[in-house]
C-alpha cells in the first residue's frame, strides 16, 4: 500500500519534470504570431547591419569626398538602355542637365554601364574592431564610378554606408538608455511594492512627480545643456541617461503592482516561514516573476527613445558630428533649399521606421506571449 | 465632485512648484547666459573689442539680475508669476514672457486640441469599423495605417509636408498662423478658415499618431465587448445589428479610450511641438526651441512650466470625464 503510494508520487514528480519550462511555453506562443517573428527579424537585420556596417558599406562612411556631393540614389538595372537583359545588375551614372526652365535636373548617363560585383575589395577596415579586412558586400570594380544606393550627402559620403554606421549609435543608445531605465524602474518598483508603508507612499509620490514633467520638452531642455566640447563617449552616456530619466516610471508602477499582488501569495509566505531573508525573497521569488513585464516594457521603451533621439539629433541638440545617428544624418533637411533639390537626404528615416516598427511588433508579440498560462 | 476638483487643484500647486524648481535649475545649468550670447553678438556682428563687449555684457547682467545668485533669480521669477503674472523678461524678444505665452498659448492649444479632436473622432470611427469588419481588407488597411502612424517620426512627416507644400505645390500658406490681413481682425468664420489653411498640416501630423493609438485601443476593446454575453442577449432579442453595436457595445468600449485621454493630450502636445518646429508655425514650440539654443532662460522656464500645467490639467480633466461617463468609478 505504502509502496504503491510512493510509486504514484514518484510518477507525479517524473511527470512534473517533463513539464515544459516557462521559456518553452513563451516561445511556443510567440512563434505563433507571424508579426512578432517579422518584428524580431527586422530588429536582428538592423543589429547585423550595424555590427558589420563596415562590411555592408561600399565606401568609408566618414571619409569626405567633395567631388561626389549630393548624388541622387543610383538605380539598379537589369535591362540596359537598348533593352538587353544582363544577369549581373548594373547602374548608370548620373549627369546634370538643364531643363526647359533652365533648372538643373538629374538624368541617367546611359553611355556607360557600371556592373555591380559582390564581395569586392574596397577600403580597409577592421571587422568587429580587430580583424583587418577589405572585402565588402557589394561595390563597383570600375574606379571611375561610384555606387550610392540611397544617394550621397553634402560631403559625398554614401548615405547607405552612413546609415549602417549610424545604427550603432541609434540602437545602442536606445538600448543603453532603456537598460538604465529598466534597472532603476524595477529596483524601485520591487522595493516600493515589497516594503509598502511609508516607503511605498513616498516612492509613489515621487513617481507621480516625475510623471508630471512634460517628456519631450524636458528632454529637449536637458539635451540642450550638453556642452559641444564634451568628448563623444560622455555625450553618449549622458544622452542615454537623459532618456532613462523620464522613462523608468512606467515600469516602476507595473513592477510595484505585480510585487504587491505576489507579496501575499502562499509561496512567498512559505518562503518567509522557512526563514528566507528579504533579499532572498525579492531576488529569488518576486523579481523573476516580474521579468516578463520587464521584457515587454523594455521592447516598448526602445522605440520611444529611438524616435526621441532622432528628433533631438535632427534639431541639433542631441548627438553631434562626428558621431552619427539617423537623426543627425537628416539634419541637412532643415534647410528648405537643400531638401528641395536633394530629397534623398531624408532616406535614413527608413532605418528609423524599420527599427521602431520592428521593436513594436516584437513588444506586442512578447506581451501576448509573456503570460502563456492564459487562453487567448 | 467640485470638492474633488478643488482638492486636486490644490494638490497640484506643490507639484508645480517642484516642477518649476527643477525646470529652473536645468535651465540655469549650462555655463554662460544670455549676456554671453549678447557679448558674442557684439564682438562678431558689431565689431566691438572683446574688452568693451565684456563690459557691456556685465552691465547687461546687472540690469536684468543675471549676476544674482541662482536661488535669488528663481525667487524673483516665482514672485513675479504669483504676484504680477509676469513670467520674466525675454532677452531675445524684448518683452515679458507672459505676453509671449498669452499670444502663443491659444495657438498651441488650438493646434493640440484640434489634433486631439480628429484623433478621437477618426480613431473611434475607424476602430469601430475595424472591429465590426474583423479580418476584412478594410481592417487590414486600418492596421497597416495604425502601424505607420505609430512608427513614422513626426518630424519626418513634417519634413514631407514642407517638401510638398513649398516645393511641389508652392503653397503660400506656410510659416504663419494667420494671413496678415486677419492678424488683428476679431475671430470670425473667414478668419477661422484662414487659420485652418495654415495649420492643417500641423494638426494632421500631430493627430495622426493619436488616430492610430485610439484606433487600436478601440478595436481591441470593442472586440472584447462584442464577446460578452449581454451582447449575445441583445442580438437574440432580435435587435438590429447597428443598434446592438452603437447602443450596447460601443458605449462600454469607450471607457478605456477616455481613461487614455490623460496620456493622449501630452502626446498631442509633443506632436504639435515636433510638427510646429519643423513647419515653423509660430506657436509655443519653435520659440521654446530657439530659447533653449540661445539661453533665453525665462522663455524656456516659463514654457516648461506651461507644458507641465497643461499636463496636470489634462490628467485632471480625463479623470473627471471618466467619472462622469462611468458611474462605477468613484472620485476620492
Amino acid at each position: 500500500m505504502a509502496n504503491k503510494k510512493l510509486k504514484s508520487a514518484s510518477a507525479v514528480i517524473l511527470r512534473a519534470r517533463e513539464h515544459e519550462s516557462y521559456g518553452t511555453l513563451v516561445w511556443r506562443r510567440f512563434r505563433k504570431s507571424k508579426i512578432a517573428i517579422l518584428g524580431g527579424l527586422m530588429v536582428i537585420m538592423l543589429i547585423v547591419l550595424a555590427i558589420f556596417s563596415d562590411f555592408f558599406a561600399p565606401y568609408d562612411p566618414v571619409r569626405l569626398n567633395m567631388r561626389s556631393g549630393y548624388i541622387p540614389p543610383h538605380r539598379v538595372h537589369f535591362i540596359d538602355a537598348e533593352g538587353k537583359f544582363h544577369l549581373r545588375p548594373f547602374i548608370y551614372g548620373w549627369k546634370q542637365v538643364l531643363d526647359e526652365n533652365m533648372f538643373p535636373k538629374w538624368v541617367e548617363d546611359t553611355s556607360k554601364a557600371y556592373p555591380i560585383y559582390f564581395f569586392v575589395r574596397g577600403w580597409e577596415y577592421k571587422l568587429l574592431g580587430f580583424i583587418p579586412m577589405n572585402i565588402h558586400l557589394y561595390g563597383l570594380k570600375d574606379p571611375e564610378g561610384m555606387i550610392f544606393l540611397l544617394g550621397s550627402d553634402k560631403f559625398g559620403r554614401d548615405i547607405f554606408s552612413r546609415s549602417c554606421l549610424a545604427g550603432r549609435i541609434s540602437l545602442s543608445m536606445s538600448l543603453f538608455g532603456t537598460i538604465i531605465s529598466v534597472a532603476v524602474g524595477s529596483v524601485l518598483g520591487v522595493i516600493s511594492g515589497y516594503f509598502g508603508g511609508a516607503v511605498d507612499t513616498y516612492m509613489q509620490r515621487f513617481v507621480e512627480f516625475v510623471q508630471s514633467f512634460p517628456q519631450l520638452p524636458l528632454w529637449m531642455a536637458l539635451a540642450a545643456i550638453i556642452p559641444d566640447t564634451w568628448d563623444q563617449f560622455a555625450v553618449f552616456v549622458v544622452m542615454s541617461s537623459i532618456f532613462a530619466l523620464l522613462s523608468w516610471t512606467l515600469l516602476a508602477r507595473e513592477v510595484r503592482g505585480k510585487v504587491l499582488s505576489l507579496r501575499e501569495t502562499d509561496f512567498v509566505l512559505a518562503a518567509r516561514e522557512m526563514g528566507a531573508s528579504d533579499w532572498r525573497i525579492i531576488f529569488h521569488h518576486l523579481y523573476p516573476n516580474t521579468l516578463s513585464h520587464t521584457i515587454v516594457v523594455l521592447t516598448l521603451t526602445i522605440p520611444t527613445i529611438i524616435l526621441a533621439e532622432s528628433f533631438l539629433s535632427f534639431l541639433g541638440i542631441g548627438i553631434q558630428e562626428p558621431l552619427v545617428s539617423w537623426g543627425v544624418m537628416m539634419r541637412e533637411a532643415q534647410t528648405i533649399q537643400t531638401l528641395g533639390f536633394n530629397i534623398w537626404i531624408i532616406s535614413p528615416v527608413f532605418f528609423i521606421f524599420i527599427a521602431v516598427l520592428g521593436w513594436n511588433f516584437l513588444g506586442d508579440g512578447l506581451r501576448d506571449a509573456a503570460d502563456p498560462y492564459t487562453i487567448l | 465632485m467640485i470638492s474633488y476638483i478643488l482638492r486636486r487643484l490644490l494638490l497640484s500647486i506643490p507639484l508645480l512648484l517642484g516642477i518649476s524648481i527643477v525646470s529652473f535649475a536645468i535651465i540655469q545649468l549650462p555655463p554662460g547666459d544670455f549676456a554671453t550670447t549678447y557679448q558674442n553678438f557684439l564682438i562678431n556682428q558689431a565689431n566691438m573689442s572683446p574688452v568693451d563687449a565684456e563690459k557691456a555684457a556685465n552691465e547687461y547682467r546687472k540690469i536684468y539680475g543675471l549676476d544674482r545668485p541662482v536661488y535669488e533669480q528663481y525667487l524673483n521669477w516665482i514672485k513675479g508669476i504669483v504676484t504680477e503674472g509676469k513670467f520674466g523678461y525675454s532677452f531675445a524678444y524684448k518683452q515679458d514672457v507672459g505676453q509671449l505665452i498669452a499670444e502663443r498659448l491659444p495657438r498651441t492649444l488650438f493646434l493640440a486640441l484640434s489634433a486631439h479632436l480628429i484623433s478621437t473622432i477618426f480613431g473611434i470611427v475607424i476602430g469601430i469599423y475595424s472591429a465590426t469588419h474583423k479580418y476584412s481588407i478594410g481592417d487590414y488597411a486600418a492596421t497597416v495605417f495604425a502601424f505607420i502612424g505609430t512608427a513614422a517620426p513626426r518630424f519626418f512627416l513634417a519634413i514631407i509636408a514642407v517638401y510638398f507644400l513649398v516645393i511641389e505645390l508652392k503653397s503660400p500658406y506656410v510659416n504663419r498662423f494667420v494671413s496678415p490681413e486677419y492678424s488683428f481682425a476679431p475671430l470670425s468664420w473667414a478668419k477661422f478658415v484662414d487659420i485652418l489653411k495654415y495649420s492643417w498640416p500641423v494638426i494632421v501630423i500631430a493627430g495622426f499618431g493619436g488616430i492610430a493609438r485610439n484606433m487600436r485601443v478601440m478595436r481591441g476593446n470593442l472586440l472584447d465587448v462584442l464577446n460578452m454575453q449581454y451582447v449575445t442577449t441583445a442580438r437574440s432579442k432580435g435587435l438590429r445589428e447597428d443598434v446592438v453595436i452603437n447602443k450596447h457595445a460601443v458605449p462600454n468600449a469607450l471607457h478605456p479610450i477616455i481613461m487614455y485621454q490623460g496620456t493622449v493630450l501630452p502626446y498631442m502636445l509633443q506632436g504639435e511641438l515636433e510638427a510646429a518646429i519643423v513647419l515653423n508655425m509660430p506657436s509655443l514650440a519653435p520659440m521654446f526651441y530657439s530659447s533653449l539654443v540661445n539661453q533665453d532662460i525665462y522663455v524656456s522656464g516659463g514654457f516648461l512650466l506651461i507644458y507641465s500645467v497643461l499636463l496636470v490639467l489634462g490628467n485632471l480633466i480625463a479623470d473627471v470625464v471618466l467619472a462622469l461617463v462611468d458611474p462605477r468609478i468613484r472620485l476620492s
